[in-house]
């Protein structure tokens, strides 16, 4: 079942192809230019997730799986990420969705990061992750929509049916991105639009995964290691390496028919070096942390998983820093 | 040949995201009221995103013409 990847994989990239769904502008552009159109693209996103992730789990159909908790790995490993998401021109999904696109730094900093990843799951790097899990915190799920043993969420930090946080912060957040100002953007394809769409695929990506053995939903560092223990050790690719591959076929098909698609290139041979030194940072840091902006962020987040709300304020103050320092005068 | 009389023009085709954004500001700083600023980009992107900032700023958007398969020139007037 993980050939299910390549379907949804194919679907999310068209999102984030005629979206711009890129979480690197998104946390930047609210900071450098008081820009909040990708910024509340995501956290609409986050908000409907709430519920529709937890509805299917309702209904039976998958066990929600929040990430485990550690503060050491996911403040550092996340801070670096944000750092390196700068420093590559574009998040987890953006470097990926962007090779699609023909964006040559993009498929360098997609690369490096999958090789960042790896090293930090079994590579030079796997010593401080063997040494931080010593630090990993997980708890009994106190409800059946929950895995038996899950990082702790809301919902067990209080003990209380994992539907009021839930519902308390689709509240705050649809208040949030539907009532205050956003900025303008000319495009067919917006924000509202893009996060419907992605609370929508978001559950069916996990109900798919879940059948494949992955319990997990969309996600971005493990496809990447997945696609290179493919490449390298010849093991079968699972359901997320089936949704990378997807998501850059699919970012190549929008970009195509909208006549966007471009081999791109800089003037200056020294971003590729950026963007290589970026994309290990991201995918060391991501690996780390235990999540990318996908994996945190964008799925980890709706589970209201204190590991990942942890994860996601500290790659937005990595994102910032570097951003402040490479880009604020 | 030129459209409007170009005072600066700067070429970011190919640069990462927000190197477009980031240099457009940069240029617009230096100039002077009433000159143009000549902007030529590749990603479709920048082609929605630069023309809503520099409004932000002030500044006018006098054109973004199609100059090939995802090429534009976005003209900006300096206020």
């Amino acid at each position: 079942m993980a050939w299910t990847g390549l379907l949804i994989g194919v679907i999310f990239g068209i999102i984030l192809q005629r979206g711009r769904v890129c979480f690197n502008s998104a946390f930047r552009d609210i900071l450098l230019f008081k820009d909040n159109y990708l910024w509340k693209l995501g956290f609409l996103a986050v908000g409907l997730q709430a519920i529709t992730v937890l509805f299917v789990a309702q209904m039976g159909w998958i066990r929600i799986a929040p990430p485990t908790l550690n503060f050491f790995s996911n403040i550092v490993g996340a801070y670096i990420f944000g750092l390196g998401m700068v420093l590559a021109g574009g998040c987890a999904s953006g470097v990926t969705y962007r090779a699609g696109e023909g964006m040559t730094t993009a498929m360098f900093g997609a690369v490096f990061y999958g090789l960042g990843a790896l090293a930090m799951r079994s590579g030079i790097f796997s010593g401080i992750r063997t040494w931080a899990a010593g630090f990993n915190i997980t708890v009994a799920g106190n409800s059946p929509v929950y895995f038996d043993k899950v990082g702790p969420t809301l919902a067990t930090i209080f003990n209380i049916n994992p539907w009021i946080p839930a519902v308390i912060v689709a509240v705050l957040l649809l208040w949030y991105t539907l009532g205050t100002k956003t900025t303008d953007r000319p495009t067919k394809f917006n924000w509202k639009v893009a996060a419907i769409a992605l609370a929508i695929l978001s559950p069916i990506a996990w109900i798919t995964s879940v059948a494949a053995g992955r319990n997990y939903g969309l996600g971005i560092t493990g496809g990447w290691i997945s696609i290179f223990d493919t490449f390298i050790s010849n093991q079968p690719l699972r359901w997320d390496g089936y949704e990378i591959i997807g998501i850059i076929i699919g970012a190549l098909i929008a970009s195509l028919l909208a006549k966007e698609f471009k081999l791109r290139m800089p003037k200056n041979p020294k971003t590729y070096l950026q963007v290589m030194v970026g994309g290990i940072m991201m995918g060391a840091g991501a690996n780390l942390a235990g999540g990318c902006n996908i994996g945190h962020f964008l799925t980890g987040l709706p589970t209201l998983a204190i590991s990942s709300i942890v994860a996601s304020i500290f790659l937005i103050l990595g994102n910032w820093t570097m951003a402040y320092i490479l880009y604020r005068k | 040949m030129a459209k409007y009389d170009v005072t600066k023009s700067i070429d970011v085709r190919g640069e990462v995201c927000p190197v477009p954004d980031v240099e457009t500001k940069r240029a617009l700083k230096k100039m002077k009221a009433g000159e143009i600023l000549e902007v030529w980009i590749d990603y479709a992107m920048s082609k929605e995103r630069i023309p809503e900032a520099v409004k932000n700023l002030g500044h006018e958007v006098l054109e973004i013409e199609e100059t090939g398969t995802s090429e534009w020139k976005i003209y900006i007037k300096v206020k």
